[in-house]
């Protein structure tokens, strides 16, 4: 599948005061592409999901978006294309669940601070887009959400993930990143989210999955990247990273038993993933 | 007006701010938010008193020992009463800054009401003859309010690094969950914090009304002013209260003596807006503990 | 796993007028605001609680917008209000302008000075915010004394213009009605902005804000509209009580006034704009009307807060709501029986 590359980052590097949270990372993301970010806690996953999405300022280091460079606050990088959801799901608990789903399309419609204000006395007049509560519906309907009016905060930790992720697929984005969305998911969380990181590959779009379960990332994706103490110490296939020596060094210690199950995740919740992919 | 009078005034002030400052502080320190009912503590201590005085003939002396710990049960209120349940709801600051907002002004209704709206004179505690300094004289009261507030934060620093309260105070105020754990009693010493701030503050007041007299609204500019002195200083250290309240006595005072009227109000919204802005910090940081 | 989630066709919704957003608070608002008109007659004492309570309302309906949806408490209303007051003097006063023009330039320039301050505090919140606007509420008030040249000092501005619509001048009691219709029209498109998309954004900033950002919307600009179209409405209040007061001083809009604001939602409840009309009404009834309890009417109000905050954080709208959900479900249950 040689396409088009999507997002290209280079030397990324995070350092807080001394101490250093990301050291130089390279990669590269092609079109239509699944790309697993697997490492212990503290390996850097998240912090260079924040990078890339503009939560927070890299110490040095570049990316291109498209051939142009990606730069700025997390708002403008979601408007040239890119979505994240949050290891800690960021929804408005006291909005509905519809609510929390339209914030992608209403967002669009406020990029601008002309829009802001024109919007606001849009929003006056004519609250409710029939456009954007269908869109919203399907939405739901693709995922398998229900219960739109119940409101978000009511919601359990696995529902309030896919609600998160189908808000940032409502943003129709160029690259998807997914900041561990399989924590305190169930078997229809993840057939729900299994089935958003499928649909932007079909659009030909790239998803950035980031995960510690390893064995689980290995299922759903393309390529996976490694990182252990901030640096990329694996980049390549998934079956290939499980089996190398650097997973060994990193999750067991260089001398560790090879055989010990390499990530947590319940026998059912991968069942239903070897389902989806299938 | 001499210089040197002046500069006692700036002094007087400043002891004044530090004095409800250190009260924000050690609420701060303890429970881990701003308490704006801080200025009308200290406008309870000082109006209590003088209205006992000047209605009931009471002397200054029990007077003021009920107006202290009429304002020491508004604090253990405040904390047991809205901030704890208010704050047990979560949903972020927000709410304790409108629960917060909600106590000051029933506060200051709950004076107004209680001991009319006039302004009343502040009373002396001290009775002594007043002391000539260079080419002024210093009035017993001033003199009583600079040594009392030094005498409180002695007393407090004292207390913070000496006392087994003290230093519990700044393992919860570190992190008030990471204490609930280690089995530190939070409750109770957040409890102790409001009920020492409510002290300090209703001494403050007490002390301060002599110079302007005290009434039912002053405690709304107390607050501001007290934030403001701590935001100045910092809650590095106990001190630092006291040297934000000394900076903003000094604006207090020499801004409106060179630049007349109200110069000081846009001398303070100035200075907020310098530190909020550039370091909100303050003066003195504590070392984050990695 | 076949379709592709795109922006489907519209679907039809059926029209039903029960179902117009913002519909049932609009219904109620201009019921209730009708029975204390036809309450009011021509009792020149009771024409001023109406408008005292439309101008509180307005302020309160003001922060509504940056503190119940965006999450972020400005304190500086009883500046804003000012400017729309001492729009309206100005105007009056000093030039020959039509007396309307006011009711632009002051939500004009309400809107402006908000974009400065919030600028300015773009990076505070919570309790740091408050001081500064606080503060900033004094300054205004310390201004407004000292630009004596413009402002006309202490002693403010009197003896303003009546205003003319084109050859009409509306009586004090279209004015009273006036105000009324004004806050109705207001709280109901606040209430229906609130459902809105712009809505949702707003209020999802106040809970997730990195959300917010994250799905392509710069939060502190977003923010500043906030505050901007909170000053406006704010400014209108201030023009119409000056109006209606016919002088404006710096005393005339009091931090108070602010505290009362953003306790009037807690009471009648923060859901809906609706509540801080209905808080707004309660408040003046308290403080101003009330002849056993007049002295002791804002402790009252206060206590009452308080009280609320603890007991019923919904306020009196959500209570109702509460009830009126009972109440169907009672008589559901009883028509299924029958």
């Amino acid at each position: 599948m040689a396409e088009e590359t999507l997002l290209v980052g280079r030397g990324l590097t995070k350092r807080y005061g001394g101490v250093t949270a990301l050291e130089g990372v390279d990669f590269e993301l092609r079109a239509g592409e699944i790309l697993g970010l697997v490492g212990p806690n503290g390996a850097g996953k998240t912090t260079l999901v924040d990078l890339i999405s503009g939560a927070q300022a890299a110490t040095t280091g570049e990316l291109v978006l498209r051939g142009s460079k990606l730069t700025g606050p997390a708002s403008r990088r979601a408007r040239a294309g890119l979505a994240r959801t949050f290891q800690y799901p960021q929804l408005a608990l006291e909005l509905s669940v519809r609510d929390n789903l339209l914030l992608g399309w209403a967002a669009r419609r406020h990029a601008s601070l002309w829009q802001m204000i024109v919007g606001a006395a849009a929003g006056a007049l004519r609250p409710r887009v029939p456009a954007d509560q269908a869109a919203v519906r399907t939405l739901a309907e693709e995922l398998g959400i229900e219960g739109l009016d119940r409101a978000a905060g009511d919601l359990t930790l696995g529902e309030q993930r896919l609600v998160e992720v189908g808000r940032a697929l409502g943003q129709d984005p160029l690259v998807l990143l997914l900041d561990e969305p399989f924590a305190g998911s169930d078997a229809r969380g993840v057939t729900g989210i299994a089935e958003v990181i499928h649909t932007v590959q079909r659009r030909g779009h790239a998803v950035i999955l980031v995960d510690h379960n390893v064995d689980l990332v290995a299922r759903l994706v393309d390529r996976v990247m490694l990182l252990d103490r901030g640096r990329v110490v694996f980049d390549g296939d998934p079956r290939e990273c499980l089996a190398s020596p650097q997973m060994q060094s990193v999750y067991f210690g260089s001398d560790a038993d090879t055989d010990t199950d390499s990530g947590a995740g319940s026998p059912e919740t991968q069942a239903e993933v070897e389902d989806v992919r299938s | 007006m001499t210089d040197l009078q002046l500069w006692l005034s700036a002094m007087e002030m400043g002891c004044f701010f530090g004095m409800l400052a250190l009260a924000y502080h050690l609420i701060y320190v303890g429970a881990g938010f701003f308490n704006f009912a801080i200025g009308p503590y200290a406008m309870m201590g000082g109006l209590c008193t003088s209205w006992l005085v000047i209605t009931y003939d009471l002397g200054v002396w029990p007077a003021a020992a009920i107006g202290v710990a009429a304002t020491i049960a508004l604090a253990a209120a405040t904390e047991l009463g809205v901030v704890r349940p208010v704050q047990k709801r979560g949903g972020g600051e927000l709410p304790a800054l409108v629960a917060v907002a909600a106590v000051l002004f029933a506060i200051q209704q709950f004076a107004g009401y209680l001991f009319g709206y006039p302004t009343l004179p502040g009373q002396s505690l001290a009775s002594f003859a007043p002391v000539p300094v260079g080419d002024i004289t210093v009035q017993p009261s001033s003199l009583l309010l600079i040594v009392v507030a030094v005498l409180t934060f002695v007393a407090t620093a004292a207390w913070i690094r000496f006392s087994r309260t003290g230093r519990l105070l700044r393992a919860v105020g570190d992190s008030n969950q990471a204490a609930a754990l280690l089995g530190l009693p939070v409750n109770r010493i957040r409890l102790i914090a409001f009920v020492v701030a409510g002290f300090v503050a209703a001494l403050a007041g007490l002390l301060f009304a002599p110079k302007a007299g005290v009434n039912s609204l002053s405690g709304l500019h107390w607050s501001l002013s007290g934030f403001l002195a701590v935001v100045v200083g910092g809650t590095g250290s106990v001190w630092a209260p006291l040297l934000g309240g000394m900076l903003l006595g000094l604006v207090e005072v020499f801004l409106p003596y060179y630049f007349g009227g109200q110069s000081h109000v846009y001398g303070m919204l100035l200075i907020a807006l310098l530190f909020f802005a550039f370091k909100p910090q303050g003066l003195f940081v504590r070392k984050v503990r990695a | 796993m076949t379709t592709t989630i795109s922006r489907p066709t519209v679907s039809s919704d059926r029209w039903d007028p029960r179902r117009i957003p913002g519909g049932g608070g609009l219904a109620l608002g201009v019921a209730v605001a009708a029975l204390i008109l036809v309450w009011v007659g021509s009792d020149g004492y009771r024409q001023t609680l109406v408008i005292s309570a439309a101008t509180y309302a307005l302020i309160a309906l003001g922060m509504y917008v940056p503190y119940l949806m965006a999450g972020s408490l400005s304190m500086a209303y009883s500046a804003y209000a000012g400017i729309g007051g001492y729009a309206v003097g100005l105007i009056s006063a000093r030039t020959g302008l039509p007396l309307v023009v006011a009711w632009i330039a002051g939500p004009i320039v309400a809107a402006l000075v908000a974009v400065v301050l919030g600028m300015v505090t773009r990076r505070l919140s919570g309790f740091f915010l408050a001081a500064v606007t606080l503060l900033f509420g004094m300054a205004f008030t310390a201004f407004l004394i000292d630009a004596e040249s413009v402002s006309g000092g202490s002693g403010g501005l009197g003896n303003l213009r009546p205003l003319n619509l084109l050859g009409w001048t509306p009586s004090h009691y279209h004015v009273v009605v006036g105000s009324a219709v004004v806050v109705c029209v207001i709280a109901f498109l606040l209430d229906r902005l609130r459902l809105s998309p712009w809505g949702v954004v707003v209020r999802t900033m106040r809970d997730a804000p990195r959300a917010v950002e994250a799905a392509g919307v710069r939060v502190p600009v977003l923010n500043i509209v906030a505050l901007a179209l909170g000053a406006m409405i704010a400014a209108v209040g201030g023009g119409l009580f000056t109006y209606a007061a016919g002088s404006i001083t710096p005393d005339t809009f009091t931090l108070n006034i602010v505290f009362l604001a953003i306790f009037m939602p807690l009471i009648g409840g923060a859901g809906t704009p609706w509540g801080a009309v209905a808080g707004a009404v309660i408040a003046v009834e308290l403080t101003l009307n009330f002849p056993a309890v007049q002295t002791s009417g804002t402790l009252l109000l206060a206590v009452g807060v308080l009280v609320i905050m603890l007991v019923a954080p919904k306020g009196v709208v959500g209570y109702a709501d509460k009830l009126r959900t009972r109440l169907w479900a009672l008589l559901r249950k009883e028509r299924d029986r029958g």
